[in-house]
């Protein structure tokens, strides 16, 4: 009588969790561009933003004339939109499928780099939501800036105004700059450039200085928008000459000047 | 030094089948020094009935050598993942005092029985990647090629993996969503490549590492560095990797 086989090995697909999928998809494509794309072009306008706006501590008509600057570049509209608004958009929605894909078990593992993973998930949203509003509120309604930068100074102080708004925009400015410096970090991670235990380490020190720097740069700006009495009620147009501190000419103008 | 209980409380969560649904069962078990969470599955089967007196089988789990070495014993203890042979009854109590010691299986394998969980995810991935040393053929290939010392010390460490898959259970990325292939065979990947004579196949591994559910779902929470049973430097190992993966795709790209 023949002894009964060692039952075969079963070949019904797996449950749960599904092994890796050799020269399939292009999701591999798709993480690098996104990661890529926080740090440029996204995390260089970034900074670019924020050194910008850090010119708001050198009064209106400064931050006016910044304003009037960036608007002058060559084929302005055509690098707003390739380097700033499709990027930001891709990164934004690519990284809302991830940060929806992830587990989070903080509650089980509280550890300090479970905290990081969650952590950059929940900025990155709170930034998602927040440069939504913003690009609505500053950049396309109300004055149009591009057109009329003098304006920029007035606009932003009159909707920090409201201390609700003023509260989101702080929030969103820490959860921006704590997304953007531990992106940098977890960016040089993954891409193997700081891949010792030590060189991570270290790179993280470096980015914690820049993230603090970048984030108190930018609260400092919001001050000088709503905290510094030498700028409240700021002109509606910083280009304008002021019209009334000057007395009203009793001469009629010089006839033969010109320009 | 306060009184060591008489009895220990332990709550296993159980279930008959793959399919069934699970259920809780508590037992008491007269408590001696120096206990792990297999002697008390063994006093358990020495004696399998419950807190209340009531017949019960005994409890279905994998284990072996009972000492940390093997891999089979994970399972989650008082919620964490964790190796049940090396797992300290007294270690326990200390964290949890006048808590119930509470035994789970893993949570991201199919159940087969009670603690027992289907691992066989992390076998397929190691075969998806070619975990081996290519060594086979039709006539002697002589000797292999020299390992320089400071070779096989880079390589020691990420020799120790036991495929306990506990770094895959305590990774958030590790999930249904993300088929996300883990810290433990992207370790042994580098084990591999880093090996003169199995580095013949590291293009290979490379490229299959880049597939869907490949290194680039890792989030680096850095999960399975801090659970890892066996210290291997994970974190690095994927970081590392994670550049080779890369220039892979970069080299396919422009020069293939
Ligand atoms: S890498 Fe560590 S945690 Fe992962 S399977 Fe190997 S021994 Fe277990
Ligand atoms: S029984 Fe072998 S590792 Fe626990």
């Amino acid at each position: 009588m023949a002894t009964s086989a060692p039952p075969a090995p079963s070949l019904a697909p797996l449950r749960g969790v599904q092994p890796l999928r050799p020269a399939s998809g292009h999701s591999f494509f798709w993480h690098k561009l996104h990661s890529l794309s926080g740090i440029v072009p996204i995390g260089a306008f970034l900074i670019e933003h924020i050194l910008s706006n850090a010119e708001a501590l050198n009064g209106p008509l400064a931050y006016a004339q910044q304003v009037r600057l960036l608007n002058s570049l060559p084929l302005v509209r055509v690098l707003e939109w390739t380097l700033i608004f499709i990027p930001l958009a891709f990164h934004a929605l690519y990284g809302a499928y991830i940060a929806i894909r992830g587990r989070a078990t903080v509650n089980v593992y509280p550890w300090a780099g479970n905290w990081g993973y969650l952590t950059q998930r929940i900025t990155g949203l709170v930034a998602f939501a927040y440069i939504v509003y913003h690009l609505w509120t500053q950049r396309f309604s109300g004055v149009s800036l591009p057109e009329h930068p003098g304006a920029a100074f007035a606009k932003v102080q009159h909707e920090l105004a409201n201390p609700w708004v003023l509260a989101v925009y702080i929030v969103a400015m820490i959860a921006t700059t704590f997304h953007f410096s531990y992106g940098i970090w977890l960016f040089a991670a993954k891409w193997g450039i700081a891949s010792g235990t030590h060189a991570r380490k270290r790179f993280g020190g470096v980015c914690t200085v820049f993230g603090s720097a970048l984030c108190i740069l930018g609260l400092a700006s919001l001050y000088a928008f709503v905290g510094n009495p030498k700028y409240a009620n700021a002109p509606a147009d910083a280009f304008a000459p002021p019209a009334i501190a000057q007395p009203a000419p009793v001469t009629p103008p010089q006839p033969m000047t010109t320009q | 030094m306060a009184t060591a209980p008489s009895t220990i409380h332990v709550e296993v969560l159980r279930q008959s089948t793959p399919d069934a649904a699970a259920r809780t069962e508590r037992f008491a078990i007269p408590y001696r020094p120096n206990m792990n969470i297999t002697s008390l599955l063994g006093e358990i089967a020495l004696n399998p009935v419950d807190v209340s007196g009531k017949a019960t089988t005994p409890i279905t789990y994998d284990s072996n050598c009972l000492e940390e070495i093997c891999g089979s014993c994970a399972m989650l203890i008082n919620g964490r993942a964790r190796m049940a042979c090396s797992t300290l009854v007294d270690a326990l109590l200390k964290e949890n005092p006048d808590q119930p010691i509470r035994l789970a299986p893993l949570s991201k394998f199919p159940v087969v029985r009670d603690l027992a969980v289907d691992r066989s995810v992390l076998f397929e991935n190691l075969k998806a990647v070619k975990a081996w040393v290519p060594i086979d053929g039709t006539y002697d290939l002589g000797p292999g090629p020299r390992q320089f010392p400071q070779t096989q010390e880079a390589r020691y460490p990420l020799s120790n993996c036991i495929s306990c898959t506990i770094c895959m259970e305590v990774c958030p990325q590790f999930n249904t969503a993300t088929n996300f292939v883990g810290a433990a065979t992207i370790a042994q990947a580098r084990l591999f490549n880093m090996d003169p004579a199995g580095s013949v196949l590291k293009e290979d591994r490379l490229r299959a590492l880049a597939g869907d559910g490949g290194i680039q779902e890792c989030g680096f929470a850095q999960n399975c560095v801090e659970a890892c049973p066996k210290q291997l430097p994970l974190a690095e190992a994927i970081s590392a990797t994670g550049r080779e993966v890369l220039l892979q795709q970069l080299k396919d790209l422009f020069v293939r």
